[in-house]
């Protein structure tokens, strides 16, 4: 393979590391606001609600997808055997 | 990704980095992961109130149910009861003036403490945690319960007290 990463990372070693906090921060958003949803719907649920908890529901889901997806996106262990430094 | 290469380290090694560098690496990736896997936990749980309220419904109670004798209990009293459904529920019945009666959950809604009926303040009180409800009508008045507390609507018959299922406003 060409040496076009190696390079990358020499150049930018940082770059690994912002993305895993930027991917941190966003995962982090998403997990707080579906704390946020769950507790309303549950807040609500007891009201017999059910179209507060059906929302909730399918924001929650959109944002848990959206936490799979943003995974794929994790940089590399740096000891992963393609990323030799 | 891992797999495109075999790879000569086992994989039990590559749990115990020898440098921090990687150590620090790999948790990170881990704690992703992780909140990866709490935010679907979320999704799931929030389903479960979905499938909750769709298909196991609170059943409201059925008929009327005889308390006590209206003679009982005086003016700015309180009595304790219970209804048993399908769980036994305590309730509570309080003798306001102008002879209005109500009948109240006797469970907080903020962690479940039994209320109880104030007469010198007029209010019902929980005395965990200080919350207040109107007594009229089961709204918050003060205090950490998030939601008004269920009530029951009372009959009076020849001097008999009875309880049944309030026609509940749906909240939208
Ligand atoms: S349990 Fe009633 S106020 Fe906390």
């Amino acid at each position: 393979m060409s040496n076009y990463r190696r390079s990358q990372n020499q150049a930018h070693p940082n770059k690994t590391n912002a993305l895993m906090t930027g991917i941190l921060v966003l995962l982090i958003l998403f997990v707080s606001i579906q704390i946020w949803f769950l507790f309303g719907a549950l807040n609500n649920a007891l009201r017999e609600n059910f179209n507060f908890a059906l929302t909730t529901f399918i924001g929650s889901s959109i944002l848990a997808v959206a936490s799979f997806w943003l995974l794929r996106y994790l940089p590399d262990p740096i000891d992963s055997p393609d990323n030799e430094l | 990704m891992d797999e495109k290469k075999p790879d000569k380290v086992p994989n039990w090694k590559r749990d115990f980095p020898i440098q921090k560098k990687k150590a620090t690496h790999v948790s990170r990736r881990e704690f992703a992961k992780y909140l990866g896997l709490f935010s679907g936990t979320l999704a799931l749980g929030n389903g479960a109130i979905v499938i909750k309220s769709l298909y196991f419904p609170e059943e409201e109670l059925k008929g009327e149910h005889f308390v006590c004798n209206q003679a009982d209990v005086p003016v700015g009293e309180m009595f304790q009861f219970e209804v048993a459904g399908t769980t036994v529920v305590p309730y509570i019945l309080i003798h306001l003036e102008d002879n209005e009666w109500r009948a109240f959950e006797q469970k907080c809604t903020h962690l479940a403490c039994a209320v109880r009926y104030r007469a010198d303040i007029e209010k019902i009180e929980c005395p965990c945690h200080k919350g207040y409800f109107n007594p009229r009508t089961g709204d918050v008045l003060q205090g950490p319960p998030p939601r008004p507390l269920p009530q029951l609507a009372v009959v009076v018959k020849d001097g008999q007290i009875y309880v049944k299922a309030k026609d509940q406003e749906k909240f939208i």
